[in-house]
Parts: C-alpha cells; sequence; structure tokens
C-alpha cells in the first residue's frame, strides 16, 4: 500500500517535538512538503485553519494539492507529535516506525510514556525553569534503564522506531544546551550537569546519542550548528 | 491467541477501569485480580509492577496462580498502552478501527482526556480549585463528538479513555465526595454546572456510556468501592 495522499508538515527546526514527525517523515520516505511556521509571529490562519491550539508539528492529510499556507477545509488535520508518530507508523507500517509484534509495540510505547512524563518534566524543570538538576538526571537515568544493556536502539535493534523519535530530540538538545551552559539555571549549573551526564555513569545514553547521531534519518533532520546558534539568541535563556 | 492474559486491577481505579473495558470488548479470556490498594500484597512490587500501580498485565508464560506471577510472563504497564496493546491482540475487537485516520482522531480524543479532564478532575474534585476548569474540560471533550454516538460513532478506544473518568467524577460529585469541605453540598453543586444546557451533549454521552455492555459488565455504581478513587495512588 503506497499512500497517494498529500502530506504537509508544519515545523520549526527548534523544535524537539517536530524533529519526531520529520524523522519519522524521513524514514517513511513519505512525500510530504515541509512549511517552517514563524513561531515568533504566527500567522492569523495557522490557528484558524491548521491547529486551534496554534502549536506545532501539525500535519494536513489529503485533501487537493495547495500551498501551505493557504490550508484546504478538505484536508484532515492532525496534532500532537504522539498521536502523529502513531499515525505514520499506520500510514507506513513497513517503514519499522512500529515493530509488527504486540509485545514489541507496547515496550515503544511504554518507552515513549516515560520519555513524555519523566524525561521532559526533568527536562523542562532544569533548562526551561532553572530549578534544580535532581529531575533532570533522574529522568536519564531511567530511561538509560530501558535501554537494551548490549547496544542498539530502545528496542534494541539498530533501527529508528517511534521511541527513538519521540527521545532523541530532547536527549540531543539537552547534552548540546548543557554543554555550553545554555538555560534558565543558575551559570555553571548546566556545565555541572553535563559533567554528570557525560561521566561513566551515563556511558549507556551517551552511546545510544552517538548511534542515533549516525543514523541517516537523524542526520537528515539535524544540523548541530544551526540548533546552537538559534538556542543562542532564544530571547528566554538571556541572563541578566 | 494462546497466550495467557493476568490484569492486575482494582475497582477504584479509573486507569484500571480502562483495561477492564478493552478487555472485555475484546472478549480476551483472562484472569482479574483485585489488588487491594490500601493494603498491597507483598509480592506486587517485586514480581509485577516495581511502581506497586494498577493496572498492571502479565502476559504469556507458563500458567500459574495470579498470586504467584511468574517471571517468564511479560509485565506490562501504563493503561493507554494496555489499551492500545488488547487492541494489537485483538484487532477484529474494533477498539480501534482500521482506517488510520479515525486511529488518530480516536488517540486525540483519548489525548485530550489525559490533558484536560484528567487534570481538571485533579484540580476541582481533589483540590478544591474553581469548578470552572472542570466546565471547561466538559466543553472541550463534547466540542470532539459528533453529533450522535461515540467519539468516533461506534465504541473504541477513545471511549475507553475516557469513561472510567467521567463515571467516576459524576458519582464523586453527587455523593458529594471530594477534597471540598464536606457537609457544604459543594459536590452537588459542581455537579448542576457540569449538567447545563451547554452541556447537554455531554450529558447524552454519558448516559450512552452507562448503557454500553462492557461498562455495564465493568462498573458497579452501586458499589461505594468505585468512589474511592482518591486511594488510586497515581500521581498528580
Amino acid at each position: 500500500m503506497v499512500n497517494t495522499e498529500q502530506i504537509t508538515f508544519y515545523t520549526h527546526i527548534y523544535s524537539p517535538y517536530s524533529q519526531r514527525v520529520h524523522i519519522a517523515l524521513e524514514q517513511a520516505k513519505a512525500d510530504y512538503t515541509p512549511y517552517t511556521l514563524n513561531v515568533l509571529d504566527k500567522p492569523d490562519w495557522y490557528a484558524a485553519k491548521v491547529n486551534p491550539a496554534g502549536k506545532i508539528p501539525a500535519i494536513t492529510y489529503g485533501g487537493p494539492k495547495v500551498s501551505p499556507d493557504t490550508p484546504s477545509d478538505e484536508s484532515v488535520k492532525l496534532a500532537e507529535s504522539a498521536v502523529i508518530l502513531e499515525f505514520l507508523a499506520d500510514l507506513f507500517p513497513d517503514a519499522g516506525l512500529l515493530p509488527a509484534d504486540p509485545v514489541a509495540r507496547a515496550r515503544a510505547r511504554f518507552f515513549l510514556t516515560v520519555v513524555d512524563t519523566k524525561g521532559f518534566e526533568g527536562f523542562r524543570e532544569f533548562i526551561f525553569l532553572g530549578h534544580a538538576m535532581a529531575p533532570l538526571i533522574d529522568g536519564y537515568a531511567a530511561l538509560q534503564a530501558l535501554l537494551p544493556p548490549a547496544g542498539g536502539f530502545a528496542l534494541g535493534g539498530d533501527a529508528l522506531t517511534i521511541a527513538d523519535m519521540a527521545f532523541a530530540p530532547f536527549l540531543a538538545r539537552t547534552y548540546l544546551l548543557l554543554s555550553v551552559d545554555l538555560g534558565k539555571f543558575p551559570a555553571g549549573e548546566g556545565k555541572k550537569a553535563y559533567a554528570i551526564l557525560t561521566s561513566p555513569r551515563f556511558a549507556r545514553l551517551q552511546q545510544y546519542l552517538q548511534d542515533v547521531k549516525a543514523n541517516p534519518y537523524w542526520k537528515a533532520t539535524w544540523d548541530e550548528d544551526t540548533q546552537l546558534a538559534m538556542w543562542f539568541t532564544n530571547p528566554v535563556f538571556r541572563r541578566k | 491467541m494462546s497466550q495467557q492474559i493476568t490484569v492486575y486491577t482494582s475497582k477504584s481505579c479509573p486507569y484500571a477501569h480502562r483495561v477492564e473495558l478493552a478487555l472485555v470488548e475484546a472478549k480476551a479470556d483472562c484472569t482479574r485480580y483485585q489488588i487491594d490498594l490500601r493494603n498491597k500484597p507483598d509480592w506486587y512490587a517485586p514480581k509485577v509492577n516495581p511502581v506497586s500501580k494498577v493496572p498492571a498485565l502479565a502476559y504469556g508464560g507458563p500458567p500459574v496462580p495470579a498470586d504467584q506471577p511468574s517471571p517468564e510472563s511479560t509485565k506490562l504497564t501504563e493503561s493507554l498502552v494496555l489499551v492500545e496493546f488488547i487492541a494489537d491482540l485483538f484487532p477484529e475487537s474494533g477498539i480501534l478501527p482500521k482506517d488510520p485516520v479515525l486511529r488518530a482522531k480516536a488517540r486525540l480524543f483519548a489525548d485530550a482526556v489525559s490533558n484536560k479532564l484528567v487534570p481538571a478532575q485533579v484540580a476541582v474534585l481533589i483540590r478544591d480549585e474553581d469548578p470552572e476548569q472542570l466546565v471547561q474540560a466538559y466543553e472541550a471533550i463534547q466540542a470532539l463528538l459528533p453529533p450522535q454516538g461515540f467519539a468516533l460513532g461506534p465504541f473504541s478506544a477513545a471511549d475507553i479513555a475516557a469513561a472510567p473518568f467521567l463515571a467516576r467524577i459524576e458519582l464523586n460529585l453527587a455523593n458529594d465526595l471530594g477534597g471540598f469541605p464536606a457537609n457544604e453540598g459543594k459536590g452537588p453543586k459542581i455537579l448542576e454546572l457540569l449538567h447545563a444546557p451547554k452541556l447537554a451533549r455531554m450529558q447524552q454521552y454519558l448516559k450512552d456510556i452507562r448503557g454500553h455492555p462492557s461498562f455495564v459488565a465493568t462498573f458497579d455504581e452501586a458499589s461505594r468501592s468505585v468512589t474511592l478513587h482518591f486511594l488510586c495512588g497515581h500521581g498528580h
């Protein structure tokens, strides 16, 4: 079954949630049209016609081929990265986004749940709110503990599944930002957290990140220099 | 499907109720074991679920009594992950339809339950915050319903996500049970707000849920135990 319906993907490279969907679209070799949304000055039509919550990522699916800034009423509008990942897994069952085995699928979804709870909370608390680093360290320790010890991605193979696509964008940004002490935390705390995350205690996690970064579908969606430059100019992180 | 299924559950817990609904919809041959959340058996955390919560599912492995779980069975947790798992094991059950767009709609509905209804329930029924939050959550869920029937038309994973919470919200408020001051009749007053004319579609949805066979089979309104959801122990 080959998908012939149009897919338009509303995104911005800063967003780890959008990157999840981007990696999936690439691995699925989907025929899609990306559109970078100006997240600092969103056009009125976006909330009106694509996502009432005004957030990215979002996709439109089906309907006539139109330009991204004039979405058709006939297309289906989908938001929420985890929902879009499952949708793409359903649409492209041979792309390896989810395996066929029910137990393996449940493990992938469980991993994704931990990413979205413990993983995200720690990331937000420390990097965006400047609170203590413990939830971030503990969250990544919990996720590391779920990785197969011998190597590979979250389900043990050498191909990304939605579990990895959900996790890696947050993980990569964490290492990137903390390495240059960039975040809302007091100066120096980022580098301290980075020292912990690059210590032997997190050897498995570092190997995982290295494996992700070597993956072609990850590479198609990540430019580290551009990311860093963008985060340096993010007004949220300006320290007094 | 010859692999054994054992579900560890509790009548009071809305998350566990989701899994029970799915198992009944699937007509799955399974063993249900009730965990007393106020007095959990010693073997539960080490052998089934290290975080000690329900629901949990043991799948496969040798046939053993539920209170002597085998290390050979696969242990799975997280209610929505378990509902998807049951849908995968029983694809003809209708828990999730085959069409990818409809499956996405079911998941978006479940997402609205998680991100709007459940936090509002915690805020209003447990922390005694402004009831308007729950009214708005009801409005948000209502906006996703078609004019008739369940979230996708036929009963599905979308309704499985919502029903246990909606039913307990209404039951607790009717019985004036919650974190609000006792004996002020606050529960019924909040319920009146939720029964306003602008929420008529939600009331029809609730009525449809309460009459649906798998719900009838898994929810005993007369039993006081279903109103003890605060003891469910799930983090907020």
